[in-house]
């Protein structure tokens, strides 16, 4: 097996973010970014895979220069290599341009045998990547995968789906979206995150993918933004200040006026 | 069942997509088609449920859907979830028909299928929205954005205009008449393989989430400060006979599991009782709990927007108010017995 690629994604710290009043995005560069969650199930499977088949495992992500904090993480967990994709023409993307330049990089990487990437992001919450990055590529996609199998010549997969567990196989390419119902991923060792200090990020802009322009950032975005406003709320109850003990109490009196204490 | 071809489908309508699965159509997708109903209703187009399957359906299952058409696709290799072949076939028919637009439920399938039939058509696709407004003939999708109370308001500049609807968000409409039911009658050489061979190996009677239906909820947020602290919730709502809801940060802080995460990715309650102890009340969190019927806040920040939208604001730290109820309430056992 030759390869498999990881996508992941910096996420802003939650409670963090800013939106900008103009463009109307989440301005992400003014906070600190954390590996998105989800993606760390992608990378405990992709470095079991790794362990059994002995593949190299590349991890790609699309954003701001600050985001390389984040690829040394993630590389810590078992990865060989990491390739920032950043460019000022990505900035504003919606899911669609971010698939397009995930696509592109993909291609770039000829030859793999998987893309794995977490099932959603914490901060858009879309889902929608992982799929939409497959169809680009015109490869299948199979999400809410929580454990794969290879036995040389087919892939064997576990998804949830609604209320169903269901084995999904197939033999070609695809991309999978890891869901986080992993109970358990490996600390990184020692060894990987002095590895990960060391070991340079390779940057890939616009044109190091072929991106054709028209497909990127805010105006290459077929969705749009037309208004972001601050949900308007007014005191609607009574407030009541006080030591813990009489705030207590007065709670004690609403669960026996509501009859949920006798 | 009437038969017919593409090209007698009605062009421009408004399109909501859905499986139909053991032979029903479940509540979500209810739920979208209801919502896709203000927008065919607002702009006078036909409103469609476009719906496959393996076999063909029971036509009562379509009883009293708010819409007027029901386009039906069966085919054998429906009979399991592919997602390519599924967005293969809604591709072949959005290229034939041009809705206007195509909303899915944002559940396991029409997350599946709505991004790979964005990605192929190079269409805009909006996620979990929870309010849709149609203003001078366009399309307005709402959703609750990453952070405070912020909400984004999106459109989409390519045709048909997508969506996926959150879940729990649009009231289930139902109407007196029925949709007219119309198989498609698709092309001999239509291509229905799959690079998937999928097998069901376990079904979960994966029950409701006990929160659904519960009469009181008490849910925690990061003002609860520890898992410890967090875990005393669950005393509380065992006295008081309801359940323990959860804000999305301390779900990913892994104080409590994902199904009880109340909000935008979780579910909606709408209790008698709601509690918030510790809670600011980003609206991811208060879009699932907004309808309950009475809610306390118990807050330190007196202008956190969940003690603005309480019935009654305790200013307090949420865990030594929690210690000291559950102190009053054992008390109060003592006394009576």
């Amino acid at each position: 097996m030759e390869k498999i690629i990881v996508c992941v994604k910096g996420v802003p710290e939650p409670g963090s973010v800013k939106v900008d009043p103009e463009t109307h995005t989440l301005k992400r560069e003014s906070s600190e970014l954390i590996l998105n969650p989800p993606d760390r199930c992608a990378l405990e499977l992709a470095a079991q895979i790794k362990e059994r088949h002995g593949c190299r495992v590349v991890i790609i992500s699309m954003g701001p220069p600050n985001a390389e904090k984040v690829l040394k993480e993630a590389y810590s967990y078992g990865a060989d290599e990491m390739i920032l994709l950043s460019d000022r023409a990505f900035a504003g993307s919606d899911t669609l341009a971010t698939s397009y330049v995930l696509a592109r990089a993909i291609e770039k990487l000829e030859p793999f045998e998987l893309v794995l990437m977490g099932e959603k992001s914490i901060d858009g919450e879309t889902a929608q990547v992982p799929a939409e990055t497959a169809a680009i590529l015109g490869l299948p996609s199979v999400r809410g995968v929580f454990e794969i199998k290879f036995d040389g010549k087919n892939w064997q997969v576990l998804r949830e789906r609604g209320s169903f567990v269901e084995e999904v196989s197939f033999s070609g390419r695809a991309v999978i979206a890891v869901n986080s119902r992993l109970s358990y991923c490996r600390p990184p060792s020692l060894k990987k995150i002095l590895e990960a200090r060391e070991k340079e990020i390779i940057v890939w802009n616009a044109k190091d993918i072929d991106a054709n322009e028209k497909f990127l950032g805010l105006s290459g975005s077929p969705t749009q933004v037309e208004d972001v406003f601050q949900k308007e709320l007014k005191q609607k109850g009574e407030i009541i200040e006080g030591e813990p003990l009489s705030l207590a109490r007065k709670l004690l009196e609403i669960l026996k006026e509501k009859e949920i204490l006798k | 069942m009437k038969e017919i071809a593409l090209e007698e489908v009605g062009k421009g309508g408004i399109w909501v997509f859905g499986m139909l699965e053991e032979g029903k159509i479940s509540h979500s997708v209810l739920e979208a088609l209801s919502a896709g109903k203000l927008v065919a209703d607002a702009l006078q187009k036909e409103l469609a449920l476009v719906c496959f399957s393996a076999k063909d359906p029971e036509v009562s299952c379509f009883s009293n859907l708010p819409a007027d058409k029901v386009y039906f696709v069966q085919n054998e290799s429906l009979s399991e979830f592919c997602d390519d072949v599924v967005a293969r076939v809604l591709i072949y028919l959005v290229k034939k028909a041009e809705p206007t637009a195509l909303f899915f439920s944002a559940d396991d399938e029409g997350c599946a299928v709505a991004p790979r039939v964005a990605g192929v058509l190079r269409l805009g696709l909006c996620a979990h929205v929870n309010k849709l407004e149609v203003k001078d003939g366009k399309i307005l999708l709402y959703r609750p954005t990453f952070g405070e109370n912020i909400v984004a308001v999106l459109s989409c500049k390519t045709r048909p205009v997508m969506a996926t609807l959150a879940e729990g968000a649009f009231a289930i409409k139902e109407v007196e008449t029925s949709p007219e039911i119309l198989k498609l009658k698709m092309p001999e050489e239509f291509n229905w393989e799959s690079s998937f061979k999928v097998k069901k190996i376990e079904k979960r009677k994966k029950e409701a989430s006990p929160l659904l239906n519960a009469k009181v909820v008490v849910a925690g947020g990061r003002g609860m400060k520890s898992k410890e602290e967090f875990e005393k919730l669950f005393v509380l709502a065992k006295e008081l006979g309801g359940e323990v809801g959860a804000t999305r940060p301390v779900c990913y802080e892994g104080w409590v599991s994902e199904d009880r995460m109340i909000g935008v990715s979780g579910v909606s309650v709408r209790p008698r009782l709601y509690i918030g102890f510790g809670i600011s009340g980003a609206l991811q969190h208060t879009v699932g709990m907004e309808n309950s019927e009475f809610i306390v806040a118990v807050n330190t920040d007196k202008e956190a927007p969940l003690v603005k939208m309480a019935d009654l604001a305790l200013i307090g730290d949420a865990g030594e108010v929690l210690e000291n109820l559950l102190r009053l309430i054992t008390q109060e056992k003592e006394k009576s017995k």
